[in-house]
């Protein structure tokens, strides 16, 4: 089997937004929509306080609730653990929205450009009509991984079937690969460090890990 | 273009949701009271007449709050995708249940068929079960996804039925019965139990502190103006004062004016987002690790 | 994801340079000649030590592309008036006509002469952040040297937004004009203010991200929670310009309460002046015959020369000495004889104890007991003693270092803290050594690319200095620059390529509008052509509002421009160049470099034309030549391109002749083909040639450096010399010399500055100087009860891309963005909540925001994050940002004696009337 996952190291991540303007430019997300953003978190009481840096995007569940709710089957577990939408299908009722505890998920229902009512050549280059009124997310770049499947290389080892997000990260906070495979890099980190997965106790098992300290 | 202004400091914590707006509140609310009434119109011992008006009236309910929530989906043309995943979806579930709701009422008003009348009864708490189980399969939202929920949910979709119910008797001039009347107030005393039930569990269990704000504020109100007021007005026309006939219309339409607030404040105002949290602040470099962070809630022991 | 199937997707491979902290490498996605997208280049992951990334800057460059509101043809001013609200009037012209008004104006310059009646250039040039647009301009350096005389004197924020006391001391001592942490060997950094996981670009995140990870601690010294503050072990809320006395504080535990047991005792003997001897008046003793300072010879017992081959300096003590002479200010000898001569560090060690942990606790609202702390963990965590084998050579490791940020190592308080620092890595051993403090690049001395070449011997067995000359004979009385950086600052220099730049800028902007009383030299005239790139000081200076009143009387100005903005707003002619995915560029990468940019590879890079330029843009080459054409500099201009001037090494080397004929332009492509070709062969010491071609398809060309690079001791001692550290004898020198210069000519107006010229620096209340000069202004104190601070975001860095929606958009995820950061308990006390509109008023004017209420920061301080408040740049002005820029004031008074200032105001705040915004 193979279930791909996510490692976030919070220890490295700054909070920079590399991989949340990554993520824009590889999957042409319009203004105000950010499949991934890293989160700027504050606790504690001057003097001591504490910043944490989190970066959020689709956890891909392992029992991903917005695919319990889904109508059409327009939102799919895939094989490899990836949580996908299929926007020919998908109808645009926003059940998903509301059954995600993540935040993850967000519908444009009308086209939107950087500056103003025209898209500049680069927007209207990759502007797709199928996108308007559907439920949209993060997609662990659902293409390159469908490339690896094609080509044999290796999501996570080879930058071009990896996620932006992950080749942008310029902290080395996040890691890609097989959580089945027992020698993928994501094992490996997991095996010499603590983590956790964020409301796990909702059931969801998430796909993404965050790491926190050494073990 | 005036650039996205969001705030960071709001980022992480529980958001309002802004997907569905009034016309998705609009169904739980007229798709909910419908469904009710269906239910109730079977089984409240109307005559013949009024139980066609009271059937008709339901499925009008739920016609209005399905055409409100067309006008709010994406992509309205495939609207018909919505009966793709019977497997786990209430959302498809409530469709199905909704044709079946049509079809059966539609006979039942034709034919005056008891039995008919039975069905799409049966039909109409279908349909309200899946109502109430399209929100609390919404593990997103804290104050929806809680199991006390759907008793609500169901428990003020039967109360305004009955509400509808006794304010259609009244208006049809005949005057609701004392079965009726016993009837919404035994609905009510299950609807304010079951509101308790779930503010209270919601508390216990943990939710959005905006969320338990926009709940905790309404409550009382609630508990008020939409039982305990009605409550009185039911037992006046109970125990036999004069005008029984408009103080039971009061009655109704102050249980279904409440439920229906109650309901847009659960489906707006107070369906916070779960946030997002987390659970071991980061240790960098020689520095210590912290606590969990949860913006946006009360840290409870044992949660997270 | 693209609706329609492309016909054709490309990579082209090129760098980002948006901030100072590149190159980092990059590949742009073309698809069907549309930049779509900016990829990290992983075929460089092997040799940039960020493994081929870059920063958040260079995502938003798609978007510089095809931002609408580009300048896309050559314009012209219709109006004669220029202000703030007067409408330019911009009108579209042919490229001849705008290069035909330019080369014009530059033609009639030098006709008249370069110079003019008060000797000053005639011809100014502006250009943007630290360094970064030389990058992007093509060969124009090779223009400018053809030109000759240039005023580069009207800075967009160099010396007050820069870390320009590093820039000056670090190379002064260490040959650092940067200076960072060895972060790769570190285990402990002390940060004050060094805000390097913003500013330190993807190199500097990676390896402290590395560090963290394997567990290095960074105790971070700063008013507010900084992202960086926030990414470390800890952080210590210090008051705001306080800085100097903490460090002070670390030192007295080191040597006072610590000893000099404890420290790196021969560093400080052989590579410090440490055992230099100090006569009673405070200069060095020197030999009588030789001049040369004496330390006393344990081996002997005696003071012989510093160099005396077997001698055991001492260190620590005092000792008796027969003969010897003092050079004074102005050569002036005195001669002593058995006088009492204590060692340079014991000097340090009197002086540094009356400043205590417990003395600093009360300037710096820092707990002793912390900075006690923090100062034995540093001693501990240095391991004197502990080695490290490099490529085959053995060095001390010692893992430590303080490193220091912008407001902190500019203004006053700025040399303070830079002596500080740097004698406290001297202490333990650890500047300029594995694990220590580098410094990682030279712009005032030469070679700009080796530091290392720049390490000769010099006076008093210190490395060679060119200091500006304060002699009667040589001193610079009649300024040459509108900064007057040779009259007034020795240390700047003029022998490196940035000494002119980084004069005090702010006194070019100052001097325009009013000069001191005492004023007695050539009064400054405007520049006659005034050419601007990649700069923007009417938003990115102080007292803005003025300053672009000043801008707006320069009589000519021609700007590159992308856009329109605040100071192109009062441009005569406007010159659309084509921008970083459009043109095409070679730079040297890797080596030592800016920040934390020290490699294990050194090479070049292209920045390759990925998409053609967007309307009328051009090809900064092609514009530069016109230029050269139309100015009768042609051949000039060629041959410093020849020369190597805005390539990467000259056009002509052994083996080798890829010279372009001076007789005629040549196109973009051949100048670059030549200089690939160069690069290569001399990168290669001729083994490899290759041409634009294949860097078109490669991107880079590098060959491995060794590590050994990274550290200047090891060729200090090479070279037998000293850090002049930690005793100041020559600055002491300089300023008494340049001071008699000013009083000689009447002129008292830097009698302040000329107190900073001292062997050992003092505590002087450096916060209360914002505070007096409010006072001297008329203001009371009490009314102006906070301080505002800036800091720097890595999405907008210098703000050269405010422009950018996606920016914008990105960097609203970080709190304060577009906001004002207040505490929030002081908030709540003053009745604002989060999101309130508020007014941050200083004695000259008011800035408005949204607050941000946070509990990382201290309560006495508010901090504006970047420089906003634009008002013309499109899409920028709608942000209703909030600036310092737009009340901080110019000041003499605010201005250290490298005329430096910084980014720190007093303010006052309250809640605008209205709800808060949603």
């Amino acid at each position: 089997m193979t279930r791909y996952v996510m490692t976030i190291d919070l220890r490295r991540c700054v909070g920079c937004q590399t991989c949340t303007a990554a993520c824009k430019g590889a999957n042409a997300t319009p203004p105000g929509i950010q499949w991934r953003r890293v989160l700027d978190i504050e606790s504690g009481e001057f003097p001591d306080v504490r910043r944490t840096f989190l970066p959020v995007a689709c956890m891909h569940c392992g029992d991903p609730p917005c695919e319990h709710v889904c109508p059409t089957r327009a939102t799919t577990k895939r094989a490899d653990g990836l949580v996908a939408i299929d926007y020919d299908l998908c109808i645009g009722c926003a059940n998903c929205v509301m059954a995600c505890p993540y935040d993850a998920r967000s519908i444009v229902h009308e086209p939107r450009y950087a500056y103003g009512d025209s898209p500049m050549a680069s927007e209207a280059k990759r502007f797709d009509p199928a996108r308007i009124g559907v439920s949209m997310k993060c997609t662990f770049c659902k293409d390159r991984i469908d490339h690896a499947e094609r080509t044999g290389k290796v999501p996570g080892v080879d930058p071009e079937v990896t996620p932006a997000c992950v080749n942008s990260c310029i902290s080395g906070a996040m890691g890609f690969g097989d959580i089945d495979d027992p020698e993928s890099s994501v094992n490996k980190l997991l095996a010499e460090t603590q983590h956790f997965r964020m409301h796990e106790e909702l059931g969801t098992e998430p796909g993404v890990y965050y790491v926190w300290d050494m073990s | 273009m005036k650039p996205f202004n969001p705030r960071a400091v709001e980022l992480a914590a529980p958001k309002q949701q802004r997907n569905w707006d009034w016309r998705a509140a609009a169904n739980f609310i007229c798709g909910g009271s419908g469904g009710g009434l269906l239910l109730v119109a079977a089984f409240a011992g109307l005559d013949a007449f009024a139980t066609r008006v009271a059937v008709l009236l339901g499925l009008a309910l739920i016609a209005c709050g399905l055409t409100c929530v067309w006008f709010e989906i994406g992509r309205p043309w495939r609207a018909m995708n919505v009966y793709r995943h019977f497997a786990t979806s209430w959302m498809t579930r409530e469709a199905v249940v909704a044709l079946a709701v049509f079809a059966t009422g539609a006979l039942a008003i034709f034919t005056g068929s008891v039995v008919l009348t039975v069905v799409v009864g049966a039909c109409g708490l279908a349909f309200l079960y899946s109502q109430a189980r399209i929100l609390a399969a919404n593990k997103g939202i804290p104050a929806w996804r809680h199991p006390a929920s759907v008793p609500l949910m169901v428990s003020t979709g039967l109360a305004e039925g009955a509400g509808f119910a006794i304010s259609a008797a009244a208006l049809a001039g005949a005057g609701p019965g004392t079965r009726l009347l016993g009837l919404l107030l035994v609905l009510l005393a299950v609807r304010v139990w079951c509101w308790r039930r779930f503010l209270g569990g919601l508390t216990r269990s943990g939710a959005p502190v905006a969320a338990l704000k926009v709940l905790d504020a309404f409550g009382p109100r609630f508990q008020t103006v939409g039982h305990g007021l009605p409550a009185v007005v039911l037992v006046a026309a109970l125990i036999g004062l004069p005008g029984r006939s408009m103080t039971a219309l009061l009655a109704g339409l102050l249980v279904v004016a409440s439920g229906w607030v109650m309901k847009y404040t659960l489906v707006r105002r107070a369906a916070y987002t779960q946030g997002l949290a987390v659970d071991h602040l980061p240790v960098r470099g020689r520095g210590p690790s912290g606590p969990a962070a949860k913006p946006g809630w009360k840290m409870m022991p044992g949660g997270s | 994801m693209e609706a329609a199937q492309p016909k054709s997707v490309k990579r082209v491979p090129s760098y980002c340079y948006n901030c100072v902290s590149g190159p980092d490498l990059m590949n742009v996605k073309v698809v069907d000649g549309v930049a779509t997208e900016i990829e990290p280049n992983f075929a460089a992951a092997d040799v940039h030590p960020a493994k081929g990334r870059v920063c958040v800057k260079a995502y938003g460059l798609v978007q510089k592309t095809y931002n609408p509101n580009r300048i896309s043809t050559p314009m012209k001013r219709t109006n004669p008036k220029k202000g703030r609200n007067e409408d330019p009037g911009f009108v579209p012209i042919s490229w001849d006509e705008a290069l035909d008004i330019v080369a014009g104006k530059l033609k009639a310059v030098r006709a008249k002469g370069l110079l003019d009646e008060a000797g000053l250039p005639r011809v100014a040039v502006s250009l943007g952040h630290g360094g970064t647009p030389s990058n992007y301009m093509g060969t124009f350096p090779a223009f400018l040297a053809a030109w000759g005389d240039v005023d580069f004197s009207f800075g967009s924020g160099q010396g007050v937004k820069c870390v320009h006391s590093e820039h000056l001391y670090g190379e002064f001592w260490h040959r650092g004009f940067t200076v960072a942490s060895d972060t790769p060997n570190a285990r402990y950094v002390i940060a004050v203010g060094a805000n390097v996981d913003v500013t330190g670009g993807p190199c500097a995140v990676t390896r402290h991200a590395d560090a963290r990870v394997r567990g290095y601690k960074r105790v971070q010294v700063e008013p507010h929670l900084s992202a960086t503050g926030a990414c470390s072990a800890e952080w210590v809320p210090i008051r705001p310009k306080t800085d100097p006395a903490f460090l002070f504080a670390l030192i007295h535990v080191l040597v006072r309460e610590n000893g000099l047991q404890k420290l790196d005792i021969p560093f400080l003997r052989d590579r410090t002046a440490s055992p230099y001897l100090v006569a009673p008046d405070g200069l060095y003793l020197r030999d009588p015959h030789s001049g040369k300072p004496l330390v006393w010879d344990e081996n002997s017992a005696s003071a012989v020369a510093h160099d005396t081959p077997g001698a055991k300096p001492a260190v620590a003590g005092c000792y008796r000495v027969g003969k010897a002479v003092v050079v004074d200010a102005d050569k002036e000898r005195r001669e002593y004889s058995e006088v009492e001569g204590k060692t340079a560090y014991e000097m340090l060690s009197e002086h540094i104890e009356k400043y205590s942990p417990e003395w600093a606790e009360t300037i710096c609202d820092v707990k002793a007991a912390t900075i006690r702390r923090i100062a034995n963990e540093y001693l501990e965590a240095a391991s004197i003693g502990e080695t490290i084998t490099i490529d085959g050579k053995t060095l001390p490791l010692r893992p430590v270092s303080v490193t220091l940020g912008k407001s902190v190592n500019n203004g006053w308080g700025a040399f303070e803290c830079c002596w500080a620092r740097t004698v406290l890595a001297a202490l333990v051993g650890s500047l300029e050594n594995p694990g220590g403090l580098v410094g990682t690049t030279v712009r005032l001395n030469k070679s700009r690319d080796n530091r290392h070449l720049s390490v000769a011997p010099g006076e008093d067995g210190f490395m060679v200095q060119y200091f500006n000359p304060t002699s009667k004979e040589e001193w610079q009385q009649s300024p040459s620059t509108r900064n007057l950086h040779q009259t007034l600052v020795p240390i700047v220099g003029a022998n490196g390529a940035w000494s002119q730049a980084l004069g005090p800028t702010q006194l070019a902007w100052m001097f325009q509008n009013e000069r001191p009383d005492d004023w007695s030299m050539p009064m400054p005239t405007l520049p006659e052509v005034w050419l601007v790139y990649r700069s923007n000081p009417s938003i990115s200076f102080w007292d803005t509002r003025h300053l672009a009143e000043t801008v707006a009387r320069f009589p000519f100005m021609a700007c590159f421009a992308y856009t329109v903005d605040e100071t192109n707003y009062m441009a005569d002619v406007l010159l659309p160049e084509a921008t970083d995915l459009e043109s095409t560029q070679m730079i040297r990468m890797g080596g030592t470099k800016y920040m934390e940019q020290f490699w294990d590879h050194k090479g070049v890079v292209l920045r390759a034309k990925a998409v053609e330029p967007q309307g009328e843009a051009r090809d900064f080459t092609w514009i530069t030549t016109e230029l050269a054409r139309r100015t009768g500099l042609l051949e000039p201009y060629v041959k410093a391109i020849n020369k190597g001037i805005s390539g990467v090494s000259p056009l002509q080397g052994e083996g080798y002749d890829f010279r372009l004929d001076p007789a005629t332009p040549p196109s973009s492509e051949q100048v670059w083909d030549a200089v690939c070709r160069a690069a290569t062969r001399t990168m290669s010491e001729g083994r490899e040639e290759h041409d634009l071609k294949w860097f078109e398809e490669n991107g880079f060309y590098t060959v491995p450096m060794s590590r050994l690079e990274w550290y200047l001791t090891p060729t200090m001692e090479q070279h037998g010399l000293r850090y002049e550290l930690p005793y100041q004898e020559r600055l002491m020198r300089a300023g008494r010399e340049l001071g008699r210069r000013l009083h000689e000519k009447k002129m008292n107006w830097w009698d302040e500055q000329l107190s900073e010229y001292t062997a050992l620096p003092e505590w002087h209340d450096v916060p209360g100087r914002w505070i007096r000069n409010l006072e001297k202004s008329g203001a009371k104190a009490a009314d102006f009860p906070f301080w505002l601070l800036t800091t720097k975001s890595m999405q907008y860095h210098a703000g050269g891309n405010a422009a950018i929606e996606v920016m914008h958009e990105v960097a609203q995820n970080l709190r304060g963005h577009a906001g004002v950061i207040m505490n929030a308990k002081t908030a709540a006390s003053l009745g604002i909540a989060e999101g309130d509109r508020i007014e941050v008023r200083s004695h000259i004017g008011a800035t408005y925001g949204k607050a941000a209420l946070v509990q990382g920061v201290r309560p006495d301080t508010l901090v504006i994050i970047g420089q906003f408040d634009h008002w013309a740049t499109p899409f920028a002005r709608t942000m209703e940002a909030p600036s310092l820029n737009s009340i901080a004031p110019m000041s003499l008074d605010l201005t250290d004696a490298t005329g430096s200032g910084a980014d720190i105001v007093r303010v006052a705040v309250r809640r605008m009337e209205g709800r808060a915004a949603a």
